[in-house]
């Protein structure tokens, strides 16, 4: 992946894979990724990794204290 | 933004009595977790949802609508978790150059047996392959964390992360690129056949304490 192509490509994958690459950024980088295996196997990889942080679970938090609570409830004029 | 901050927040905002404990409780879920992403501990994600929202209870009134009160909110949250008192042992200060983190010029391309082609569904229920992911978000340099839990976990769009974080969105889709790399290459030594060797220097050639392995054999 040392290629001076493949390193350009690089730099620009998560720009591809959120959709915010310009047009010709975006078209040059899927021509380049047609004949490069390297790049393809690395975009799978960045793709899954994303994959795993979106599906990360949120953590069982504890009730809000009756501090908090009676906070909003007065700012709420209750 | 975070959809179930955005809801819960508008829900406060409109007075509605009957919804008022649910919301509460919804956002308190959502800074807690934030907070536990971001510390890496009980201790500081309570402190971190417990003094942003009494602190949401003074502005309450004071933003036009739910979302402009949610980026505020995630600022609030962000400042709280960086005031934290147990510092995550493993982030180094330095900064992350996409160089080092590149793979190296002779990767095999699709080794035999690579996992990288697993479900998203089988990566949430693997409880080690969670771990993993926690241990490598926990070791990037701060700015990185932050931005990675803000957009890929919390799901902010990248102008709202900029916002949150005061920096402009170019420096934010930097952050972020190298932020995923560094995650990528931690988890490529749990992914058995996936990767040969990476490199963990940082922009000053040295490998950051607590990150992974430079050379990772698959």
């Amino acid at each position: 992946m040392r290629d001076p192509r493949c390193k350009k490509i690089f730099a620009a994958l998560s720009a591809y894979l959120d959709s915010e690459l310009p047009e010709p950024s975006c078209r040059e980088l899927q021509r380049h990724l047609q004949g490069c295996k390297p790049c393809i196997t690395y975009l799978e990889s960045l793709k899954t990794t994303i994959q795993a942080c979106r599906r990360h679970p949120i953590s069982k938090a504890p009730r809000p204290s009756p501090r908090v609570r009676a906070a909003l409830l007065k700012a709420l004029g209750r | 933004m975070n959809a179930q901050v955005e809801q819960a927040l508008e829900i406060l905002k409109s007075g509605d009595a009957r919804a008022f404990d649910r919301a509460l409780e919804s956002l308190q879920a959502a800074v807690y977790s934030f907070g536990m992403r971001f510390c890496g501990n009980r201790e500081d994600a309570e402190d971190t949802a417990q003094e942003t929202l009494l602190r949401l209870a003074r502005q309450l009134k004071n933003f036009p609508d739910a979302r402009a009160l949610a980026v505020w909110l995630y600022k609030v949250a962000k400042t709280q978790c960086l005031m934290s008192r147990r510092q995550s042992k493993f982030a180094p200060a330095q900064m992350l150059s996409l160089e080092a983190l590149m793979p190296p010029q002779h990767e095999p391309a699709g080794a035999p047996g690579k996992s990288w082609e697993v479900t998203p569904e089988e990566i949430a229920l693997r409880r080690e392959f969670r771990d993993h992911l926690e241990q490598a978000i926990l070791s990037l340099p701060k700015p990185y964390r932050l931005v990675l839990i803000l957009r890929d976990m919390e799901e902010l769009e990248t102008r709202e992360v900029a916002e949150v974080m005061g920096i402009s969105e170019e420096t934010t889709k930097m952050r972020l690129h190298r932020a995923r790399v560094y995650v990528r290459n931690a988890l490529a030594k749990y992914m058995p056949g996936a990767t040969p060797r990476f490199s963990f220097r940082t922009a000053h050639g040295r490998r950051p304490r607590g990150a992974p392995s430079g050379s990772i054999t698959s």
